[in-house]
């Protein structure tokens, strides 16, 4: 298909929240398959958004095989989700986050460890996964840009963490 | 565009953030970079500021001598051409707990360790918790490795000073991640 602009922060639409997908018609699978040639054109990005691609649909994509971090770990591979919602999370991880859609920053975000999460596939299946890692941390990552979230949303001071908690 | 270095510190209380950004929003000051946090019972603000004309280093001084007043200290620097560009530091970044029984040298022996092997030291904080009579000391340094250094490496440069501080020292990775 083709290779998109990733849009920028303050572009409104990095703001939205994305509506669900009820339609599947041919622009659903064009859609996954745009945002999957962004991301392996990125070349150092595990993940892209409907959103940072200009489109408001809850669609996106994972695949965290590739990266230094993800081969370390058990993974899914190339994950096309739509209408993908975490139905459970546990535990807590602290982090270092940046995002292509703000570039030249990144900040300490506190991510669920472990997830499942539930999504209609590309071949319109639904699936159900239980993921951790470095996986569980891109995952919640890109289903924040569908309710209009960015990781400066979530940023938590590891210094207040570590000194206020009594 | 001219660029000063602004530090301001003074007993905590409200309003001080708003004192000094109306001076330099009156005055056409832009915040580049800025750090302010509340050390001891200080309130202090470090800020990198930039203005299109002005370059008179003393004029600027004298807008801010009604912080004094309200007992903040100020003191302000003019930043040679560039110096306000962010270098490029290429590396693994760590973070290194240090933490343990307070006594003096542990700032210093552990940035030692790392200054001696070049190592950048990007951010430090350190605190005194814990009650009154067994205060405990907490370091958190964060630090840009040289190319070919492996964290194991920082490790093993901290066994000894574990054992000569009588503090536990833990280095992690820190591996940013682009979503």
């Amino acid at each position: 298909m083709a290779v998109k602009e990733v849009l920028l922060y303050p572009n409104p639409i990095l703001k939205e929240v994305c509506s669900a997908i009820e339609k599947w018609d041919a622009s659903v699978t064009a859609l996954l398959q745009d945002l999957v040639d962004t991301m392996v054109d990125a070349g150092h990005s595990v993940g892209v958004a409907a959103p940072q691609i200009g489109d408001t649909r809850r669609a996106v994509v994972v695949d965290v095989s590739k990266s230094k971090l993800g081969k370390k770990q058990e993974n899914h591979g190339l994950l096309c989700m739509v209408n993908p919602v975490i139905i459970e999370h546990e535990g807590q991880t602290t982090v270092r986050e940046g995002c292509m859609s703000v570039p030249d920053y990144t900040g300490n975000v506190l991510r669920a460890e472990r997830i499942v999460v539930k999504f209609q596939d590309q071949d319109r299946q639904l699936q159900v996964i239980r993921t951790a890692g470095f996986e569980a941390i891109a995952i919640q990552h890109e289903i924040d840009h569908l309710d209009g979230y960015l990781f400066l949303d979530r940023v938590s001071s590891l210094k207040t963490d570590l000194f206020r908690r009594k | 565009m001219n660029h000063f270095a602004l530090t301001i510190i003074g007993r905590d209380r409200p309003g001080i953030v708003s004192e000094v950004t109306s001076i330099l929003y009156q005055l056409g000051c832009n915040i580049a970079d800025s750090s302010c946090s509340i050390l001891g019972g200080q309130f202090s603000m470090i800020l990198i500021i930039s203005h299109p004309e002005l370059q008179d280093q003393m004029a600027l001084s004298q807008a801010f001598a009604p912080l004094e007043k309200k007992n903040l200290s100020v003191y302000l620097r003019t930043l040679k051409p560039g110096g306000e560009e962010h270098p490029d530091l290429q590396g693994e970044i760590c973070m290194i707990s240090v933490y343990g029984a307070d006594k003096p040298g542990i700032v210093y022996r552990v940035a030692r360790e790392l200054g001696d092997r070049k190592i950048n030291i990007t951010d430090l904080n350190t605190k005194l918790i814990g009650e009154k009579g067994t205060p405990v000391y907490v370091m958190m340094i964060e630090a840009v490795l040289n190319q070919g250094v492996e964290i194991e490496e920082v490790e093993s440069w901290m066994t000894d000073l574990k054992r000569e501080l009588k503090v536990d020292i833990s280095v992690r990775s820190i591996t940013p991640v682009e979503l």
